[in-house]
């Protein structure tokens, strides 16, 4: 751990970022299409009326909030790790007095403020236009700020441990764009967990892609019974540890297995 | 002739080369799968809580879905991949490697059009297939010798449309190397995997007219609905044919601007 090299870290690449933020504002832009979609879907099936118990307002204020937590969540570093120790630059990395996690993190924090200063704005707009309903009650707005952080901990250090499967496979980008296909059907986008068919719904509970995007959005929604919201809690913050504890243990012995590849 | 022989040859190298990486294969074909996946749970879940959308009902919405990955899966077959190589950070344009393409005694957009091809696509392709097939038993009409010939034109003449968009892409990229623009257009592309009558009405004139995916997929599922009369057949080809001649034009005057790179 080398805490004041990590900060510099940081610094340096949010600095880098915000150079190239056009090119980060286009991104950006894309990752908030499908989750319009679904808006615009839901609230046309709402209509006057209301769907699964949520009225068209909500839909318009369930997906918004959506959209800037699946990008606050969204773990792109995951992407790139995999591409580091596939083609040797991850040894840069280790040789420098700092654990390489800070390179992901520094990425991460440098990632989310340039996203926001696109996404915020642009949400707020259409807030403007679509008309969203919503009452965020003072509980509920203390418990998204924990169930955001968790969820942003868990996304992130599950995509890594999978990711790091590139120590064993260099075919590690499957696992991920399998990751992103669940968490699209499981994790909220689609439809709210609430509004998922039977089975589909109890498998979403369980799983862990719940936890990544829809579940801060339902807290702070407020559309959970307060017994659900406990379990929803314990299940984030178990997958959580869980997803940690899988990247200590990949990390330990993978690293020991690497060998460079090229010059 | 002449143009069709070299098309063979693309075809042929292409096709030798994705067989060389025979990993490649299974996963392409579990993203294939999953894209199936995830189209089809996307409609199933929706009309699990409703019968109809603004009028569209399960098959129909079905039968778009599968005009969708049929025309995603054309795109992928030879037109993405020839004209992704000139855009982004190492394509041609930026880079500089084009003057090999322009030194070659072919036309440069045929080249540009048609050199890469990327026959797993064709999975794609009767995965789409199969679904507007299902879509359109589900709808009770028959398969028509008349309604497989109009799908089969609107078809054509929705490919044509979607190749003129994307060269005007390719040809934007001697302006501005560096810009996204077909991230952009494929996050709005992804709306027409839904039937852009369910979208707000602000939103339908755009994707009609100023990005026109609308026609792209909705057209060609009209064939089996009966919906789709002689005159709009013929004014979206007349459509199609000037957005191809414009186009090349802007392609032709991109290719004239280019100054190669460095020295």
């Amino acid at each position: 751990m080398n805490p004041r090299g990590g900060w510099a870290l940081i610094k340096r690449t949010w600095a880098s970022w915000m150079q190239h933020r056009s090119f980060f504002f286009l991104l950006a832009f894309g990752w908030m299409i499908p989750p319009l979609i679904y808006l615009f879907v839901w609230s046309t099936a709402a209509g006057g009326e209301t769907v699964g118990g949520l009225t068209r307002g909500e839909f318009v204020a369930y997906y918004l909030i959506l959209i800037l937590v699946n990008q606050l969540t969204y773990a792109q570093t995951n992407w790139t790790v995999g591409d580091l120790i596939r083609d040797g630059s991850m040894n840069v990395w280790l040789l420098r007095p700092m654990s390489p996690i800070y390179n992901a993190l520094s990425t991460e924090i440098a990632g989310k403020v340039v996203y926001m200063l696109f996404t915020a704005p642009v949400a707020l707009v259409l807030a403007i236009f679509l008309r969203p309903e919503a009452t965020f009650s003072l509980g509920n707005t203390l418990l998204f700020i924990p169930s955001l952080l968790f969820a942003w901990a868990l996304r992130f250090f599950w995509g890594y441990w999978l990711a790091l499967l590139a120590y064993w496979t260099t075919r590690a980008q499957a696992f991920l764009s399998l990751q992103d296909s669940l968490i699209f059907l499981l994790g909220g986008q689609v439809a709210p967990m609430v509004l998922l068919p039977g089975s589909m719904a109890w498998i979403a509970r369980l799983l862990p892609f719940r936890y990544m995007v829809g579940f801060p959005v339902e807290v702070l929604m407020g559309i959970l019974p307060s017994d659900e919201l406990v379990f929803g809690l314990i299940a984030q913050a178990g997958w959580m540890v869980m997803a940690m504890a899988l990247y200590l243990f990949l990390w330990c012995i993978g690293t020991r297995r690497y060998e460079a590849v090229g010059g | 002739m002449y143009h069709l022989r070299l098309i063979g040859s693309f075809a042929k190298i292409s096709a030798q080369n994705e067989m060389a990486y025979r990993a490649n294969f299974w996963i392409s074909l579990l993203n294939s799968a999953l894209n199936l996946v995830t189209g089809i749970l996307g409609v199933w879940v929706l009309f699990e809580q409703i019968e109809t959308l603004n009028g569209w009902d399960l098959p129909a919405t079905l039968a778009i879905l599968g005009v969708y990955l049929s025309v995603g899966a054309l795109r992928g077959l030879f037109i993405s991949p020839s004209l992704d190589t000139l855009t982004g950070m190492d394509g041609e344009v930026w880079t500089g490697k084009f003057d090999f393409t322009l030194l070659k005694p072919v036309d440069v957009q045929f080249q540009a059009s048609f050199r890469h091809w990327h026959p797993l696509a064709l999975i794609d392709l009767a995965l789409g297939l199969g679904v507007l097939y299902l879509a359109v038993s589900q709808m009770g009409s028959s398969f028509t010798a008349g309604s497989l010939l109009s799908f089969a034109v609107a078809l054509a003449i929705a490919m044509t449309l979607l190749y003129a968009i994307l060269l005007v892409f390719a040809g934007l990229v001697f302006w501005s190397p560096g810009f996204l623009f077909t991230w952009v257009f494929d996050g709005i592309f992804q709306m027409a995997r839904y039937p852009v009558g369910i979208y707000p009405t602000w939103l339908q004139w755009l994707l009609t007219w100023l990005v026109p995916i609308g026609i792209i997929t909705t057209v060609p599922a009209e064939a089996f609905t009966g919906n789709l009369n002689l005159s709009m057949l013929v004014g979206s080809g007349l459509f199609a044919l000037v957005a191809v001649i414009c186009a090349s034009l802007v392609f032709r005057l991109g290719v004239r601007r280019y100054a190669s790179a460095s020295s």
